[in-house]
């Protein structure tokens, strides 16, 4: 039932370059789930987030230092192995330091045609934040109009608003399926499916979501549910960790990642002014930790989702390295505990050992259930 | 003449059974086999007491292992595989284990196998494997409420002792009891990677250290690791060791003093920790099978 979306995961690029014959546009790759895709979408142009491959590689010690998390080196990898030569042009919202680093390295070192660093603030607690971005979007919207030599009118801006709220609503319909006693849907379909979204035109996207709803609401899932799990943390689309987890007797039924519900969770609410509203929708977005501060408004927001889907156990990510999420795991840690959600904290890499990550997860579902042990 | 080469590392290998016990006359027949990714231990259980046990080295392949092990403590028993009514497979090659009934993490089974050896009233167990380390927190049933693994080095675990004892030539039942006998205790040597400690250790033997004091650095490099892992999840009392390093008392001593807490002892062998919950946990479940049935 998810075969698209799997074709798209893997074969993103074979998508992209399809789309470049059929379209008078480019492929804007994106850094960071932050970035304003509707402005790129209304300029003609496929916006694609750039993820890494999870493989070992070799090709980005002279330009990241090995401290910097492994999935922002993995992410420059793909530019520097040329896996990306269709792109045409980049834009990051500003993000964490480390992916800023591949953005930075990317335009220094793989040939393109435009790029653009986007201010997205980092203190989106403070009420002038709203302004300010809806400033720097209009330079974002001036830029990528004198790049494309075509104007981004607000009635585009507003109609691909409305294309990428209808995803959003899509994706939501799926995630409500997880909330089942024994959902319909594993949580490494979910996972392709969010990520694919990143990958493909959103029309393309919501069609198949149309498709498949109908008949995921009448699926009869294969296989017991098991644990109820949530994952949270760092950016993860590994298929193959998720893959595992749900192979020793438990499913992911939700999470707070960036690839996963943080993507879409909210929704573009029309007020008049589309510049404005397009800022506001990102600014209120469930919040990454770098712009989590010094109120942690992330924390409710993971608690909320871990009752509402009622998870047996959470289990924190971190990408080695990474610094934002790193601040956030142990407070993160003593919150959901103290809410009686017991904890299990993984630290990932380029590529996950599954062994010894096996036998953490096997262990931490021995404590969330095995009753019939004692 | 060359010298004889010595594998120092080599610990000896066993098996036990109790004479005392008749297995015919037990009601319930258990056993655990845990295949670590160092050493192999298969534990049989008559009605929930130990009856015999093997351990011995784990090979490459770990079906083998497990058969290895199991036979080798059926041996002299009369008992066969096919008269144990349940086994539960542990250690890193717990799913290897073909004759098993079912897989449980070590995890798990040090919890409850150090239920049985150190009391219900212990709280705290550090498993100091061959190739890792875990600190685990239980309740009074042995059931684990948290826990954590070393990551990435086999620094502060059973196999990094191995190539301390090689390097040395020194036996590795020696070990602990040589590295006390200093008189004063050296600072540690790196303990985030054993090929860094060994480097650091051979240009301590060039400098004209003695090799009790290279094996005291290494023990308090080892100990001071492992503090730091039990001071992140939090040390409750009673506190317990399990696994091959628990028999080294230069570790040991330095763990409990770096620590201020004393280790509770017990008459049974360390190893068997993982094996021995292992069988605990297939008589709770056969005994729950057998219920059902009914």
């Amino acid at each position: 039932m998810f075969s698209k979306f799997y074709e798209w995961y893997e074969k993103r690029h074979d998508y992209a370059r399809d789309w470049l014959s059929k379209n008078d546009g480019e492929v804007v790759g994106c850094f960071c789930s932050y970035a304003p895709e509707e402005l790129i979408y209304a300029a003609g142009c496929l916006p694609m987030r750039v993820l890494g491959s999870h493989e070992p590689q070799d090709v980005t010690e002279p330009h990241i230092f090995g401290m910097f998390c492994p999935f922002c080196r993995d992410v420059l990898a793909q530019g520097l192995k040329g896996r990306y030569d269709y792109m045409k042009g980049i834009m990051i919202a500003q993000s964490c330091i480390h992916l800023r680093q591949s953005f930075t390295s990317w335009r220094n070192h793989v040939p393109v045609d435009y790029s653009f660093y986007l201010y997205m603030p980092n203190k989106v607690q403070t009420e002038h934040a709203r302004s300010y971005y809806a400033g720097e979007l209009v330079k974002f919207r001036d830029s990528l109009q004198k790049w494309r030599g075509r104007e981004i009118t607000d009635d585009a801006l507003r109609e691909t608003a409305e294309l990428y709220n209808e995803n959003r609503r899509l994706m939501h319909e799926v995630y409500d399926l997880r909330k089942q006693p024994n959902p319909p849907i594993s949580g490494r379909e979910a996972m392709v499916m969010v990520a694919s979204s990143f990958f493909v035109d959103k029309k393309d996207h919501n069609a198949e979501l149309k498709r498949i709803l109908p008949e995921l609401k009448s699926r009869t899932p294969d296989r017991e549910c098991g644990a109820r799990l949530m994952i949270v943390g760092s950016e993860n689309d590994d298929t193959e960790f998720i893959k595992m987890v749900e192979s020793v007797g438990a499913t992911v039924v939700v999470d707070d990642h960036c690839t996963g519900s943080r993507y879409f969770w909210n929704s573009t609410q029309f007020n008049g002014d589309i510049m404005q509203d397009i800022a506001n929708r990102y600014i209120d977005r469930p919040p990454c930790p770098t712009k989590d501060w010094e109120r942690r408004d992330r924390f409710p927001h993971v608690l909320k989702l871990a009752q509402e889907f009622n998870v047996d156990g959470v289990i924190t990510i971190q990408q080695k390295f990474c610094d934002p999420h790193e601040g956030d795991m142990v407070p993160l840690k003593e919150y959901l505990n103290s809410n009686d959600f017991p904890t299990l904290f993984l630290e990932f890499d380029v590529t996950v050992p599954l062994g010894p990550m096996r036998i953490r997860v096997e262990a931490f579902l021995e404590i969330v259930g095995e009753e019939e042990l004692f | 003449m060359a010298e004889e080469k010595k594998e120092f590392w080599r610990w000896k290998e066993y098996n036990w059974h109790d004479e005392t016990k008749d297995w015919k006359s037990a009601e319930t027949i258990t056993a655990g086999v845990d295949v670590g990714s160092v050493s192999s231990q298969a534990v049989i259980m008559l009605d929930g007491e130990l009856y015999a046990y093997s351990n011995m080295r784990t090979g490459s392949d770990s079906p083998d292992s497990s058969r290895k092990a199991m036979d080798w403590a059926l041996e002299g028993t009369g008992l066969t595989l096919e008269g144990i009514h349940f086994i539960v497979g542990t250690g890193y090659g717990r799913v290897n284990v073909p004759f098993a009934n079912r897989a449980i993490t070590e995890i798990a089974c040090h919890a409850r196998g150090g239920n049985m050896m150190y009391g219900n009233t212990v709280r705290t167990i550090l498993d100091m494997g061959g190739q890792d380390c875990k600190a685990i927190l239980c309740d009074e049933r042995g059931k684990v409420s948290n826990f954590l693994m070393n990551d990435k080095c086999a620094a502060g675990t059973g196999r990094g002792m191995e190539v301390f004892a090689d390097l040395l030539a020194v036996p590795i039942e020696d070990v602990g009891e040589l590295s006390l006998d200093v008189e004063e205790e050296p600072p540690p040597v790196s303990s985030t990677c054993v090929v860094f400690a060994k480097s650091e250790a051979t240009s301590l033997l060039r400098d004209g250290w003695s090799k009790k004091r290279v094996l005291a650095a290494y023990c308090l490099a080892m100990a001071s690791r492992v503090v730091g892992l039990l001071e992140r999840i939090g040390v409750q009392k009673d506190f317990a060791i399990t696994g091959g390093i628990a028999k080294n008392t230069g570790v040991v001593t330095r763990l409990e003093r770096e620590l201020g807490l004393k280790a509770l002892q017990s008459k049974y062998d360390t190893q068997i920790a993982g094996a021995l919950g292992a069988a605990l946990f297939a008589k709770a479940l056969v005994e729950k099978k057998r219920k059902q049935a009914v």
